[in-house]
C-alpha cells in the first residue's frame, strides 16, 4: 500500500477525509491536535480528576468517529467535539444525580484573604453544583451561546441563562469567602 | 461562537475575567491514549486496510475475460464462412456446394501456384509437381463431369504430348 505523506499541518477537514479512508496517521494527528484541550474541558466539566476523565474523552472520540458523517464542517471540529463531550458528561452527571454534594469534599478551599488566582477559580468551579458547573464552563470558558448550550444539554435557553446567573453568583461568593464558608 | 451575555446573569468584574482568561486550556496526553481509542475504533471496523490489490485483481480478471471473449468471437467469425467450416457442413444447398467447389478449386490452384513459386529456386521439379497436381484436379473434375465436359477438353489440351511446341506463344489457361 502506497503511503502518501500528510501535508504540513493539514486542516481538520483533510484529516477527517483521510481518516474516513482508513488512514490511521490522520486520525492520530487529529487526536493529538484536539485531545489536550478536549481533556481539559472534560476535566473541568466533571469538576475533578480521575479515570472518569479519560473514559469520557475516549467515549467522546468514539461517539464522534461513529457519527462523523454528520459533521458538516460548518463549525469548528473542536467545538463539535466539545459538544459531544458536554452531552456525554451531562448524561453521566445526570445519572448520578443526588450524589453531587459528595464531590465537594474532594475540593480544596480557596485561599481566603489572598488575591484569588486561577487555581482558586478552578476550585470554585469544581465546587459548583454539576449542572451549574457545566453551564458556566460551556458559556464562560468555552464560549458557547445559551442557544448552543440549550441544544447540547436538552434544556430551555432560559434555563441555561438562569443557571448561569446562579452559578456566577455562587462563584463570586466562593472566590471571596472560600468554598467552605460559601456553603454556610 | 460568541457570548451572548444575558440580562439575568451578573457580569464578571475585571479580576474575575482575568481569572477566567488565565485558566489553563490544555492538559498533556497520557501515554497510549490515542492507541486505546484506535484499538476501540478498529473493533468498530475503522482503519481496515483498503489495499487496492483486489481492485487490480478484479481489473486483471476482467481484462482476461474480455480478451478471451474477444478471441472466441474472432475465431468464430473467422471460421464461420471458412472453407474448412463449409466442408464440414452437410446441409449446404446445391448453390452453396457449387460455390464451395469453386472456392476450393481456386484455393487448390492458388496453393499449387504458390508452392511452385516458393520452391522453384530450390527444386527444379516444383513447377512440374504443381502442374501434375493441377492436372490431377482437372481429371477429377472431368471424371465427375462437373463442368459439362469443359475440363475434359482442357485436360486433353494440356496433355504434354499434345501441348504445342515450346517455341509457340504460351496461352493462358483459365481454371475457374
Amino acid at each position: 500500500m502506497t503511503i502518501v505523506p500528510l501535508p504540513f499541518d493539514p486542516p481538520d477537514t483533510t484529516l477527517i477525509r483521510r481518516f474516513l479512508k482508513g488512514d490511521e496517521r490522520a486520525f492520530r494527528e487529529l487526536y493529538e491536535r484536539h485531545t489536550p484541550r478536549l481533556k481539559m474541558t472534560v476535566r473541568r466539566l466533571l469538576g475533578r480528576l480521575g479515570p472518569d476523565v479519560d473514559d469520557v474523552v475516549q467515549d467522546t472520540w468514539l461517539a464522534g468517529c461513529r457519527g462523523i458523517q454528520s459533521y458538516r464542517g460548518d463549525a469548528k471540529f473542536s467545538s463539535w467535539l466539545t459538544s459531544i463531550a458536554a452531552r456525554t458528561v451531562y448524561a453521566q452527571l445526570s445519572r448520578r444525580n443526588g450524589r453531587e454534594t459528595d464531590l465537594r469534599d474532594d475540593v480544596a478551599d480557596v485561599n481566603v484573604g489572598a488575591p484569588a488566582s486561577s487555581v482558586d477559580l478552578e476550585r470554585a468551579l469544581a465546587a459548583l453544583p454539576d449542572h451549574q458547573r457545566v453551564v458556566v464552563v460551556l458559556h464562560d470558558v468555552e464560549g458557547f451561546t445559551h442557544e448552543e448550550i440549550a441544544e447540547q444539554l436538552g434544556m430551555a435557553t432560559g434555563t441555561s441563562k438562569a443557571t448561569l446567573s446562579r452559578a456566577r453568583h455562587r462563584l463570586r461568593h466562593m472566590l471571596t469567602k472560600g468554598v467552605t464558608n460559601a456553603e454556610r | 461562537m460568541r457570548n451572548d451575555d444575558d440580562d439575568v446573569a451578573i457580569e464578571y468584574d475585571d479580576d474575575e475575567r482575568r481569572l477566567f482568561s488565565e485558566l489553563p486550556r490544555e492538559v498533556s496526553l497520557s501515554a497510549g491514549e490515542a492507541d486505546r481509542v484506535i484499538h476501540r475504533l478498529k473493533g468498530d471496523g475503522f482503519f481496515r486496510p483498503r489495499t487496492k490489490k483486489w481492485r487490480w485483481g478484479l481489473a486483471a480478471a476482467a481484462a482476461v475475460v474480455v480478451f478471451a471473449a474477444g478471441a472466441a468471437t474472432g475465431r468464430f467469425v473467422a471460421r464461420r464462412d471458412s472453407l474448412e467450416d463449409m466442408l464440414t457442413q452437410s446441409n449446404l444447398s446445391v448453390g452453396d456446394r457449387v460455390l464451395l467447389l469453386q472456392r476450393a478449386g481456386t484455393a487448390y490452384v492458388q496453393a499449387a501456384q504458390t508452392y511452385a513459386d516458393a520452391t522453384a529456386h530450390i527444386d527444379s521439379g516444383a513447377v512440374e509437381v504443381a502442374s501434375k497436381v493441377l492436372m490431377g484436379a482437372a481429371h477429377a473434375v472431368a471424371r465427375n463431369s462437373l463442368d459439362a465436359g469443359l475440363s475434359a477438353r482442357l485436360t486433353t489440351a494440356l496433355q504434354p504430348s499434345l501441348v504445342t511446341p515450346v517455341s509457340a506463344p504460351r496461352r493462358p489457361v483459365i481454371w475457374y
